[in-house]
């Protein structure tokens, strides 16, 4: 709040009064009384006026700087009526006690609101163990009943539950922090796990897999990374169109982090569309040509790795592959043997 | 031969996986009454135990602490429920593997294989003999008729599954299958000069009828 602000704010009281004077005083001179006496009821009657703004003011200003500069320094803005003082001023009381009237019902408001989506969550994920026994269940048929019709049955499978665990990893990842378990986890390991997952659609579509130089160990949660990987893996297979299809999937050690890379020779992501491939629901040109892109594989990969604490980044050059990079910082908690 | 207890509720999936079991050759029992199941499964003494987590009356990790009270019986605990805590939980409650539903079942398949092998000594599982071809997993060479040569690591895989698959045509893609998903992530050609390095090694040994090409099918060891 500056001084203009405040006089601008007080421009009527003001004004009133000046009208006021200059009537009393019209009045007064033409009665004959003299200039000098004009002037000191002029004095007497504006300099406590001034003198009582003036302090005002300064009281004012006080109590709506504190409360701005609590306003910028709090984490959560609506915390305010908790930790302000409260005000003296009869107006200052007032809208104190709206305040926390307001507050208390945007909380319980939002409590509902997270109620719901708990209770929502929940549900989806007693729902995911729920199919997964029917699943199960067609696997073993299959397996049992082997024959060209099962085999295609059998890849069809392989696709749902694949978009089952997408949609658990997605109404998990709002609060990753509730099952995380970090362990050590050796990079090596956890790239097969996820090959061999894929290993049918990569024989299928003759896409040979380079994993020489993958090494070195880091601190994260497997499921999670397992998941990550699944999706740039699977993307990558995707992507492949032509026959001598390459996925090359190497790690680089540098001072302060590890760079997981998935490399394929796909049909790549032209460059307008590159920096959008991370937003929800985007799809691109890819998605347009060639259909089956629902643009929650990136995007959830992204959110999920921005909570695991893991940087994600992509490069790609239209008709000659994409480059997928997991970046583990080395920190304490993320440390190489 | 070994004898497997499944300890599943959902019928579909007790009754296939017997079924699964037994194609390859293991015995099976799978129990249908729940309430005295830890009785009915110390007097089975079977050499292996598949259990399952959800389960009506007892859940499985009540199970599972009950028979490790009195046996050391092997338990591999194959649940839908999928977070490490579970993992963790049925690990601390001596369980020796954990396998998350809808498992593929050739994983299923190797650490049942594996789990046995650990328990009941090498010897038992790690010869496998098909018309006088002697194929010794433990070192890695195969014998036919007194006359003896080394596999490499890619020759022992491709002769292993053939020999799962005795008498039957294996697809290419399905012998690619089962090499990746022991960690051997070979491509086409590969392949191709595999199966041929291995075919002249058996034709060294003497065995003139072994590994045949079926073309357009895959490979058959009549």
């Amino acid at each position: 709040m500056t001084l203009k602000e405040y006089v601008k704010d007080r421009t009527v009281f003001l004004l009133t009064n000046f009208i006021l004077f200059i009537i009393v005083g019209g009045i007064m001179l033409l009665v004959g009384i003299n200039s000098q006496t004009v002037l000191l009821i002029f004095c007497i009657w504006f300099c406590p006026l001034i003198l009582y703004m003036w302090i005002e003011y300064f009281k004012q200003k006080v109590f709506y700087d504190e409360l701005t500069s609590i306003t910028e320094n709090l984490d959560q803005k609506y915390l305010l009526p908790e930790v302000m003082k409260e005000p003296e001023t009869v107006e200052g009381k007032a809208l104190y006690e709206v305040l926390r009237q307001a507050n208390k019902d945007m909380h319980e408001h939002v409590k509902s609101y997270r109620d719901r989506e708990n209770e929502y969550r929940e549900y989806i994920e007693t729902w995911i163990h729920e199919i997964k026994t029917p699943i199960a269940s067609t696997r073993l048929i299959i397996e049992n009943n082997q024959n060209d019709v099962t085999r295609n049955i059998q890849e069809e499978i392989k696709k749902i539950e694949e978009y089952i665990e997408q949609v658990l990893y997605y109404s998990r990842s709002n609060n990753v922090s509730k099952d995380y378990l970090i362990k050590e986890v050796p990079l090596v390991d956890l790239v097969r796990k996820v090959i061999k997952r894929n290993s049918r659609d990569f024989i299928s579509k003759g896409i040979s897999v380079n994993l020489e130089k993958v090494e070195g160990t880091v601190f994260s949660d497997a499921k999670w990374l397992e998941f990550i990987l699944n999706q740039l893996i699977g993307n990558a297979i995707k992507y492949i169109r032509e026959r001598n299809g390459k996925v090359i999937i190497h790690t680089v050690r540098n001072e302060h982090n590890i760079v997981l890379t998935i490399q394929d020779n796909g049909i790549g992501i032209t460059e307008k569309d590159i920096h959008r491939v991370f937003e929800k629901g985007f799809t691109g040109e890819n998605g347009r040509q060639f259909g089956k892109s629902t643009g929650i594989g990136l995007y959830l990969c992204k959110k999920l790795a921005d909570q695991l604490g893991l940087g994600l980044t992509i490069t790609s050059k239209a008709g000659e592959g994409t480059k997928v990079s997991i970046i583990f910082p080395l920190t304490n908690v993320n440390f190489m043997q | 031969m070994s004898k497997i207890l499944i300890i599943e509720d959902t019928e579909t999936i007790r009754e296939e996986l017997k079924t699964f079991l037994n194609t390859y050759g293991f015995d099976t029992k799978a129990p249908t009454n729940f309430e005295h199941i830890i009785q009915e499964t110390l007097n089975e003494a079977p050499d292996l135990i598949l259990l399952d987590i959800n389960l009506p009356i007892f859940d499985g990790y009540y199970i599972c602490r009950e028979i490790r009270k009195q046996s050391d019986v092997p338990i591999i605990v194959v649940t839908s429920r999928d977070n490490e805590m579970d993992e963790l939980m049925s690990m601390n409650l001596g369980a020796d593997d954990f396998v998350t539903k809808p498992y593929n079942t050739q994983i299923l398949l190797a650490r049942i294989e594996t789990i046995l092998r650990r328990v009941q000594g090498s010897s038992m599982r790690d010869t496998l003999v098909y018309n006088d071809l002697k194929l010794n997993l433990s070192n890695g060479s195969v014998t036919y008729q007194g006359e003896k040569a080394e596999l490499t690591k890619n020759e022992i895989k491709i002769l292993s599954c053939l020999y799962k698959n005795k008498g039957k045509i294996v697809s290419r893609d399905d012998l690619m299958d089962f090499m990746w998903n022991a960690d051997v992530f070979v491509d086409d050609n590969n392949l191709s000069v595999n199966v041929t390095r291995l075919r002249k090694k058996l034709e060294a040994l003497g065995m003139e009828k072994n590994i045949e090409t079926r073309r357009g099918l895959g490979y058959i060891l009549p």
